[in-house]
């Protein structure tokens, strides 16, 4: 095997890590707070901007995502109103494309993530707060966000661990990311195989982290789900009785 | 001996409230003093529960008027014809002042016991974190569970998380004490420990609404007892009365199918 030429790839394909990172950070924090207005609108008393959360999810959620991203950067320029318009700015990039279409279509499945989330909320706590006499934001920062937060972590890691996959795609639309990169070296070099398992590598080692991140948080935020203190006696385990 | 009546805490009056075409109550009125300990009764289905809901407003009466220590709830009508609450700010305070006991129990599962007593006093009722967390101790000592404030919820019995509920409730000082149906969730084994404290929350002359099945706790603790059949009061008064010269049939087939408990 050629060390040197794995070592020298690896080295390569970690200059453009920090691409990779910043889609993938930016497109989380924009899709994430996105979702949030997506499932205020979800829940609204006023029909129209549930329907209008309703569509957004069906077309973001249901329609392929590399679709989705060829429309914003090859499809938009095609309007002359778009290219002379001061969305252009943002528009004509191809780093800042492939962001937005990464965050429109995770804002999509967070939404439902948070919506599941908010529904798993026990209604008896809800309404103890009510009983309290909490108001509807006191309400919801201090029971439902909290409880809502537990419930969806677990899918929610899911969500990012496709995100940092999904952010290949924007190697498609002229992104140099680590797969981008990956790519040209190929073109150069014709080795394929020790590219690509270089790349798929990485992508492997930071969903490693990410999992592991979400498993630390989950744990940090589920002390009620945890064993019981050890503060006071507790009865013989079943199996040493037994045994 | 003579005692000049004890001042008005709470009145409700014609409190009406339909589930789609099905009439829960038809019209409930009924005034609480201070200290006084009324126990709801009557079977599944009479509605005791849902008034004892509409008294904090968990469910909005069709119909009726509610005041607290002489403060009258403003209600609007809505274009539909049923009526709501007009200011939330009021709805927000008068709660606070009515705290409630569920049958399950409802602490935060995400708080510490401690942390579930002095949430209400210190968010909604702004008090000094120090201050409510003495007062949360003292209540976990009063009801026997200062050991376990650390724990959370799913660490307790059953009986253990009521306690815990009735300690959160008295750490908002409320004027009245709603409890609905607080012992029906228990396993029997359980029920005593929940009935000994809310004996002594009625000897120390707290203002209780009991919607409950323990016929004990009615005859023996509370001062006042009323019985509601479909929707409307069929009886009530003193325990003596009630359970014994003013006794309807249906009162009287009622207690027949609920035994005593000899604890309380």
């Amino acid at each position: 095997m050629d060390f040197a030429f794995l070592l020298n790839t690896m080295g390569k394909l970690l200059t453009a890590l920090p691409t990779t990172l910043g889609l993938f950070f930016l497109s989380m924090l924009f899709g994430g707070l996105l979702s949030l207005v997506i499932v205020a609108m979800r829940v609204s008393p006023i029909p129209a901007l549930r329907w209008f959360a309703r569509a957004y999810v069906l077309v973001f959620r249901g329609s392929p995502l590399l679709i989705q991203l060829f429309l914003i950067y090859y499809g938009l320029g095609q309007f002359d109103a778009v290219r002379e318009s001061l969305f252009w700015i943002v528009l004509r990039e191809p780093y800042a494309c492939a962001v937005l279409a990464l965050a429109l279509c995770t804002a999509g499945y967070t939404a439902e993530i948070v919506r599941g989330g908010m529904l798993a909320v026990p209604h008896g706590q809800i309404e103890a707060g009510l009983a309290t006499g909490m108001s509807r934001w006191m309400l919801l920062r201090r029971v439902i966000a909290p409880i809502a937060l537990r419930h969806c972590l677990p899918a929610y890691s899911t969500e990012l661990v496709l995100l940092v996959k999904s952010t290949a795609l924007a190697s498609l639309v002229t992104v140099w990311d680590v797969t981008g990169v990956a790519q040209q070296i190929i073109q150069r070099t014709y080795r394929t195989m020790e590219v690509f398992v270089c790349a798929a590598a990485i992508y492997l080692l930071l969903n490693f982290l990410l999992v592991r991140a979400a498993a630390m948080l989950e744990r940090h935020l589920s002390p009620h789900l945890r064993k019981r203190p050890q503060t006071t006696s507790t009865p013989e385990p079943l199996a040493s009785t037994l045994g | 001996m003579t005692t000049t009546p004890a001042p008005i805490t709470l009145t409700t009056s014609g409190i009406h409230k339909s589930f789609g075409a099905h009439h829960v109550l038809k019209g409930i009125s009924l005034d609480a003093r201070k200290g006084d300990v009324i126990s709801i009764l009557g079977a599944s289905g009479s509605g005791k529960s849902t008034y004892l809901r509409c008294i904090n407003l968990l469910e909005t009466p069709d119909e009726g008027n509610m005041s607290l220590n002489g403060e009258q709830l403003i209600m609007r009508r809505r274009r539909d014809g049923r009526i709501e609450a007009a200011d939330r700010t009021q709805v927000e305070r008068m709660r606070a002042q009515l705290a409630m006991v569920f049958q399950s129990f409802n602490l935060w599962s995400h708080m510490t016991v401690l942390q579930n007593l002095i949430e209400g006093p210190m968010r909604v009722q702004k008090r000094v974190r120090a201050e409510c967390v003495e007062e949360a101790e003292a209540l976990l000592q009063r009801v026997g569970l200062f050991e376990r404030r650390d724990y959370y919820p799913a660490h307790l019995s059953g009986g253990q998380q009521q306690r815990v509920a009735i300690a959160r409730a008295l750490a908002m000082r409320p004027q009245v004490m709603l409890f609905d149906e607080p012992t029906s969730a228990l396993d029997p084994e359980l029920v005593g420990e929940v009935l000994k404290v809310m004996r002594s929350l009625a000897e120390e002359g707290r203002t209780m609404l009991v919607v409950t099945h323990e016929m004990g706790f009615a005859r023996n603790v509370s001062n006042r007892v009323v019985f509601m059949h479909q929707g409307v009061i069929e009886v009530q008064g003193t325990p003596a009365e009630v359970f014994g010269a003013y006794a309807t049939e249906r009162f009287r087939q009622f207690t027949a199918g609920h035994h005593e408990r000899a604890a309380v």
